[in-house]
């Protein structure tokens, strides 16, 4: 348990060192420097290849393909119909009510989770950073939220929501939560909530472990109120972290599958653009129209990372200039 | 060092799980195995324990199953029909799927011997779903049709149209006794069945004789004003849009039901008899009301199938036939309560059968002018679109809701339509 | 949990009121606790609940109260006694671990790379990499699910292990980058300088310092690859290769109107407890994992 406890705080300062251990380690010789650079190089390539051609199959090329299957009509029970379409399924698809709900579902499923994320997140990574009892045992229970697997906290609500089996329906005196409309978005957003706010916290506390705490005690020793301290030094040393925090949790809420597929599966028009998709592709066998929507999904994520490096500039990850990955 | 350690172990352990799960694997390959696929019936294990003896030792057929909700059944065997899996062998299908895995070229036809077994005493409604574009890919397993129940302490007669029922129910709210009509108003099958009867009640059609065309005509509308009706005079369950088969079959049974009426499947009988002994001494039967007169209701049940990737398609026929034989449909009804489709099991003078299954006279009644759900490929995507659109119930706004399914019903004919 | 080594001090103790000091110590100890307890019933409630679940007879399964109120081991019983769980577990197990073990391994050589070699591309592979940490995972599914079925992958356990890899490596490079760059290099050339071989000083020093640093990226690695459920349930069909989350979705009751409530609880607890005990022994490198690879730049 000492491990638990000992919770050291090097986090701050191994960051603040990170630049200058990154730097490039000194050449062993004038002579040997243009040998050395090659070789380096050389090494360098080799040893990311696998990793660069494995991510590539798997994603470059599946993407190019489903481009392509996107341009076709091919439903798998007409297997001698199949031929090529041009833009027809993505007129369909964008000219259909069902998907456009669907995306209304999801960008507001994403925005309203993000949002009581980042403020729950915010409030967990202040008490994991500050508290003076049992920090350790805070910090390690709001791990098992991150780390359990979202289909079983997906069970774990639905029954508690349900109305045969739920304490929480039971509770609440509600008939049946999970098939009306708002009510099951708005349980579909608490699981969502629950199970990625640690995430959120943990990412957030890294940021406040780079706040300078002479800074704060300068600051209250000025007269800042707490709020002042907050809003006035920690939030600016913050942004980055925050806005990190930001774009990973947005673009993983947009693609949220696991807890609509058990909770609703996406009955009374709960249904996400993903769940959307695995239905047209699965049950539906359409592969024209599910890899359609593959790629508008991919093209919706591209904007939303876009607009954040965008407004946000240089300080997402990625762009970083120093070069020091 | 302690982590290179750990590693070493991680690896071994990888390593002893991989040859495990080989091992596991190839298991059992001394005998010849037909797959069976089909749903979770609680005593299906005996009939088929029963096929077995019968191959005496030529093979030896073994249950794989499905999950229970239909959807889940299908959507498993369709990705591996897709995949051109070899392991299933004999399929279970809901009596809907037919056209649409005919049609993908995953059934193998029953032809010669094995077709006139498969046919012969079938009554013809079932009959009808196992048959596409003339020809037989399936021999039927069972039948199934909706029947009213009702308490006879409630309502000593029961209703004979909805009408009747309707003001009952009000009636009987207003006196303060037992006056919900339970049904599956979940948007999932089961609120297509339901308005599949209500449509066939009214002489209406949803589709086309072929299946080719929409039509949703007068019939069809007048059915959405009733099942808005229905769905909006206080008279269901708070959580019909979250009952299904069992919630429906649950709600009666509950010991502070307020229900007076369920309309579902007989096996809710034998369920009643353990679930709640003191209210089944009171559970009759009846026919499912209708418009004038009784209900023409709509047909479920589930067909046998031998795939067309099978590798021992001679067997598999061989062993759906005993699978589905009239010794093996009377013991399913007996025990599973699942109708026969054949019709010299419904005999009165089998006192066994009888029993067990006395609601049988009122099954073959419905079964005489039942509906049979419309007929093609797309099923699928018709049936989603279909209880997409009829969500939830009370919401029904019969004009415009016929005209939201006339257009994207007219697409998903298509396949070009997108599924919700 | 004893603490004292982390006691803030704040800086208006510094005055020598002691004994004001430390009641306004406990007041601030007692109002931590509160908040302790908060945290505690957030993040355990739906853990006790499914556990809670998982013990209920039958019978009892709808009684809607939070804790049992007879108490069974028959949902475990039954889980036991029945393949469809046993080979979703072993499925689990299996490829979760020979996917970490790939894509730790590959992720370790490029994030050795990236954070001590400089070569052209390195820009490139970041950027993809992340890119690939924000994929839609469902735009794959279409493409992957038809290329697997005509190269004969589809339900297979590398049919799985494939997409898993390739959405860990981000997570692994980004770890283990941020991990290699606080490791004092210099100590495998004084270690050479004192005349050991590079082997030598591989094994002896640099090894032992990377070790940490692999150990944390492996454990989140696979909590990445226990937790996927989208392609399990896309790309698999039988329990030739469904794993856990897949296969609870599928579990039936004993017949097709009985709801199998009690078994997936069974099976769900079943499944968390490698998490738990993560948890439980690492809880210190998994904070510092998650934290290192996400706050630069």
């Amino acid at each position: 348990m000492s491990e638990l406890a000992n919770e050291p705080s090097t986090r701050s300062q191994t960051v603040e060192s990170g630049p200058a251990v990154a730097a490039p380690p000194p050449r062993k010789g004038k002579a040997a420097l243009s040998e050395g650079k090659k070789a380096e190089r050389k090494l360098g390539l080799l040893l990311c290849a696998p990793a660069a051609i494995v991510m590539l199959a798997v994603t470059g090329w599946p993407i190019i393909y489903s481009v392509w299957l996107s341009l076709q009509r091919y439903d798998l029970r007409f297997p001698d119909q199949r031929e090529f379409v041009w833009f027809e399924n993505y007129a369909a698809v964008l000219s259909d009510g069902y998907w456009w709900t669907a995306f209304g579902v999801t960008a507001g499923l994403t925005v309203v989770s993000v949002v009581i994320e980042l403020v729950l997140g915010m409030l967990l990574a202040l008490a994991m950073h500050r508290t003076l009892v049992g920090r350790g045992l805070i910090r390690t229970v709001s791990l098992i939220p991150y780390g359990i697997v979202t289909v079983v906290a997906a069970f774990s609500w639905f029954y508690a929501w349900d109305s045969n089996t739920g304490y929480l329906s039971a509770l609440f005196n509600a008939e049946s939560p999970l098939t009306d409309r708002f009510s099951a978005l708005a349980i579909i957003i608490l699981a969502e909530v629950w199970k990625t706010t640690p995430f959120m916290a943990l990412l957030l506390m890294a940021g406040l472990a780079l706040v300078p705490d002479d800074l704060l005690k300068a600051a209250s020793m000025d007269g800042a109120t707490a709020w002042q301290r907050f809003t006035k030094v920690m939030l600016p040393v913050m942004k980055p972290a925050i806005l990190v925090a930001l774009l990973f949790r947005t673009l993983d809420a947009f693609r949220i599958f696991d807890n609509i597929f058990v909770l609703t599966k996406g009955a009374n028009d709960t249904s996400s653009v993903s769940m959307q998709t695995y239905n047209n592709l699965i049950k539906g066998l359409n592969l024209g129209i599910g890899s359609t929507m593959s790629v508008l999904i991919f093209i919706a994520v591209a904007i939303i990372a876009f607009i954040f490096i965008k407004l946000f500039g240089a300080s997402a990850p990625g762009n970083d200039p120093g070069g020091k990955r | 060092m302690g982590s290179t350690a750990r590693w070493r172990m991680l690896a071994v352990s990888g390593a002893a799980l991989m040859t495990a799960s080989t091992v596991a694997a190839c298991g059992s390959d001394d005998g010849m195995q037909i797959n069976v696929y089909y749903a979770p019936e609680e005593n299906f294990q005996s009939v088929i324990d029963r096929c077995n003896e019968e191959a005496n030792g030529r093979y030896e057929i073994v249950y794989r199953k499905l999950p229970r909700d239909a959807d889940g059944q299908r959507e498993q065997m369709v990705r591996r029909l897709a995949a051109g899996d070899t392991d299933l062998d004999i399929l279970g299908l809901d009596v809907t799927w037919v056209p649409e895995f005919a049609e993908a070229k995953w059934l193998e036809e029953w032809t010669g011997q094995d077709k006139q077994q498969a046919e012969q005493d079938v009554l013809e409604g079932p009959l009808t779903t196992a048959e596409w574009n003339g020809k037989l890919y399936a021999a039927t397993k069972n039948t199934n049709v909706q029947l009213l129940w009702y308490d006879d302490t409630v309502t000593p007669t029961p209703p004979k149209t909805w009408r009747e029922m309707i003001d009952m129910a009000k009636q009987l709210k207003g006196e303060g006794k037992p006056y919900q009509v339970l049904f599956t108003g979940a948007q999932y099958e089961g609120l297509v069945v339901t308005y599949n009867t209500l449509v066939a009640s009214y002489g209406g059609k949803i589709l086309s004789d072929d299946g080719k065309s929409v039509v949703m005509d007068a019939g069809a509308v007048d059915a959405l004003k009733l099942l808005k009706e229905v769905s909006s005079s206080g008279i269901t369950d708070p959580s019909l849009t979250n009952a299904q088969e069992q919630q429906v079959q649950q709600g009666f049974e509950s010991p502070d039901s307020k229900a007076a009426f369920e309309l579902n499947w007989p096996y809710v009988y034998a369920a009643m008899q353990d679930g709640n002994p003191d209210r089944a001494k009171n559970f009759k039967w009846a026919r499912y009301p209708g418009i004038d007169g009784p209900g023409r209701v709509t047909i479920g049940g589930y067909n046998l199938a031998v795939s067309a990737y099978s590798e021992h398609k001679p067997e598999s026929f061989e062993a759906a036939l005993c699978l589905r034989s009239a010794e093996s449909q009377r013991y399913s009804a007996i025990n599973d309560g699942v109708p026969p489709t054949i019709e010299s099991v419904y005999a009165g003078d089998d006192k066994e059968f009888v029993e067990a299954y006395p609601m049988w006279e009122t099954i073959v009644e419905e079964l005489q002018d039942a509906a049979v759900r419309p007929l093609t490929v797309v099923y699928q995507n018709l049936s989603t679109i279909t209880s997409k659109v009829l969500s939830p119930p009370q919401d029904i706004d019969p004009e415009s809701t016929a005209a939201e399914l006339r257009d994207q019903l007219q697409k998903a004919l298509e396949s070009k339509g997108v599924l919700p | 949990m004893s603490d004292t080594t982390f006691v803030y001090v704040p800086p208006s103790t510094e005055g020598k009121k002691s004994k004001a000091a430390a009641s306004k110590l406990t007041g601030r100890k007692l109002r931590w606790t509160l908040v302790d307890i908060v945290i505690l019933v957030y993040a355990l409630v739906p853990v006790l609940w499914t556990l809670s679940l998982s013990f209920k007879t039958a019978e009892t399964q709808t009684d809607k109260s939070f804790f049992p109120t007879e108490w069974t081991f028959q949902n475990y019983r039954d889980i036991f006694t029945t393949n469809e769980f046993i080979r979703a577990l072993v499925n689990s197990i299996g490829i979760a671990i020979i996917a970490t073990l790939i894509a730790v391994v590959l992720g370790t050589m490029a994030a050795y790379a990236i954070a001590r070699l400089d070569f052209p591309g390195k820009q490139i592979l970041v950027g993809v990499s992340l890119l690939i940490a924000m994929f839609p995972q469902v735009s794959l599914v279409s493409p992957l699910f038809e290329m697997e079925r005509q190269l004969g992958l589809f339900d297979t356990w590398p049919g799985l292990i494939l997409p898993y890899i390739t959405f860990a490596l981000p997570l692994a490079i980004y770890t283990l980058s941020a991990f290699f760059r606080e490791i004092p290099w210099e100590l495998e050339k004084a270690a050479k300088m004192d005349g050991a071989t590079p082997a030598q000083a591989f094994r002896r020093v640099i090894a032992p310092l990377a070790a940490p640093g692999v150990f944390t990226t492996a454990i989140l690695v696979f909590i990445f690859c226990w937790n996927d459920f989208l392609f399990a349930i896309s790309l698999t069909s039988t329990e030739a290769s469904r794993t856990v989350p897949a296969a609870l979705s599928f579990f039936t009751g004993a017949s097709q109107f009985e709801a199998p409530t009690g078994t997936i609880s069974a099976a769900a607890v079943v499944i968390t407890i490698p998490i738990i005990i993560f948890v439980l022994f690492f809880q210190r490198r998994i904070v510092a994992g998650l934290t290192s690879g996400a706050v630069k730049g």
